[in-house]
């Protein structure tokens, strides 16, 4: 009887560890990539959903309904198998990063218009009212407030970015997923392999799942 | 703080104790009646043998979307190892397995044996109890027409798209080595997605099994006269199910030496 948990799997999983050493390097290289453009979205189409123009709302609505009604996989695919038949051939690193970038982004976007709505409606009349353009305003006067009612759960989104690289594993994407899929297929020992992933995995997140925790409570203490 | 410690450990040790809970469940041996092994009778007791073979390799394990029914090959080997088993070569039930899925299947007890152009390893060896080959495939090459590849020999700085769990990778790496070439590979888990990338070009060649490429040959597509590493496909079984094993080898022995094999390789119009 050898179970999927058997010694000698262990083995020679430790034998290979270089594999998931690079798999888990292309996972932290395309998060931090991806949540920087995430961020970078985020923002801006955060900010154009609570703008007083009527287009820039309008923009910011159909960015966020489609991205947030069509599943990330089919995203990445389209990206993946789509795209070069228009003659448009990614490489599949900046496949994820804009993948996983731009779907996070829309997200991201909720929550800093939501972030930038609570903020009162005074606060901005009284900006306007001493000649601040609404780009100044923002940047000045509702941003700053904003970023501290939106850490917590800007933070929340950062944990789902990184568990949603592995996506990329779909597309032969050299992700920790991919050469997780990659190793234990060849040799089917899948036991060792995704539990060693799976802990990878939570050695990235839970430390950004328990800044969010932190910042929670220290925002609900200064409020 | 320490509470919480205490609660990720317990929840741990939980996990780790589901997960080697579910493997160990089914080794411990049962007395059996008479000469019957006791992996054997449990699959008499229950009156149907649960076999996993593919559904997307045409003349090997295919599902006829007309019908709904499973055919090929290796459903004919499964229906004779059901015969040697329950005597009765129509008590099986068919299941669909991927090469990914087909180890965790076996691991769980989903499935009794796999017949499922399953490359016989060493390394799987250890996992696996595997039969005599039945079939002996080599490695091919899908490619677009328009690529006017003739050959391996053609494809330096190429990719080549390759499924996981399939040993094709080793296969061709071997193969560009001794041409002096240098390929690069992308694995992917299904056959249809390694087609979806040769059309987009994100790959220059699809690579598994030959058997299994003649699914996917269309009218822009060709399949390269290379043929590389023959591989035996082999009946596999969970290790522990050593009776089992036994009846399978038995009977794969039984029908090479009948020529039985023969005439259903004929049947299906393999080489």
């Amino acid at each position: 009887m050898v179970g999927p948990f058997a010694l000698f799997k262990w083995e020679a999983l430790w034998r290979d560890w270089p594999v998931f050493a690079k798999g888990f390097g292309d996972t932290i290289l395309a998060s931090v990539l991806a949540l920087v453009l995430a961020l970078t979205l985020g923002i801006i189409f955060g900010v154009m959903g609570s703008a007083p123009w009527k287009i820039a709302k309008f923009i910011n609505r159909i960015y966020v309904e489609v991205i947030q009604n069509t599943p990330l996989v089919i995203q990445v695919f389209f990206l993946f198998n789509g795209l070069p038949h228009l003659g448009i051939m990614m490489p599949v690193l900046s496949i994820g990063v804009v993948g996983v970038g731009v779907y996070h982004g829309a997200y991201i976007a909720e929550v800093v218009r939501a972030g930038i709505q609570s903020i009162h409606r005074g606060q901005i009349e009284a900006a306007f009212s001493q000649g601040f353009s609404f780009t100044e305003a923002m940047r000045y006067v509702i941003l700053p407030q904003a970023a501290r009612v939106v850490l917590p759960p800007l933070t929340n989104q950062a944990v789902s970015l990184v568990k949603n690289t592995s996506v990329l594993a779909l597309i032969a994407g050299g992700d920790l997923m991919y050469y997780a899929d990659s190793w234990s297929s060849d040799n089917l020992y899948y036991g060792p392999a995704y539990v060693t992933v799976a802990v990878l995995y939570l050695a990235l997140c839970f430390p950004l799942a328990s800044l969010a925790r932190y910042l929670e409570r220290r925002a609900g203490a200064a409020v | 703080m320490r509470k919480i410690s205490m609660v990720v450990v317990l929840s741990l040790m939980m996990v780790i104790g589901f997960l080697t809970g579910c493997s160990s469940t089914t080794s411990a041996p049962k007395t059996g009646s008479g000469d019957v092994a006791p992996d054997v009778k449990t699959i008499q007791d229950r009156g149907v043998l649960n076999v996993g073979v593919k559904v997307d390799v045409p003349k090997f394990g295919y599902k006829d979307p007309q019908t709904n029914q499973i055919d090929g090959f290796e459903v004919d080997i499964a229906k004779a190892i059901a015969k040697e088993v329950l005597g009765d070569p129509n008590k099986v039930k068919l299941e669909a397995v991927t090469a990914k899925t087909r180890g965790p299947l076996l691991d769980s007890g989903d499935v009794d044996i796999v017949a499922a152009t399953f490359t016989i390893t060493d390394e799987r060896k250890k996992s696996y109890n595997f039969s005599e080959p039945y079939y002996t495939d080599g490695v091919g090459l899908l490619v677009k027409k328009s690529a006017g590849f003739t050959g391996l020999k053609d494809m330096n700085g190429k990719t080549i798209g390759v499924a996981q769990s399939a040993t094709s990778k080793k296969a061709i790496q071997a193969e560009a080595d001794k041409l002096g070439i240098k390929v690069n590979f992308l694995e992917f888990s299904t056959y249809p997605e390694i087609k979806a990338a040769l059309d987009s070009g994100r790959v220059d060649a699809f690579s598994v099994d030959g058997s299994i490429l003649q699914g996917y040959l269309d009218d822009s597509t060709q399949i390269l006269p290379d043929r590389f590493s023959p591989q035996d496909y082999g009946i596999a079984s969970k290790k522990g199910n050593d009776g089992l094993a036994k009846i399978v080898n038995d009977t794969i022995v039984k029908l090479k030496s009948s020529g039985e094999l023969d005439s259903l390789r004929q049947k299906w119009g393999l080489k």
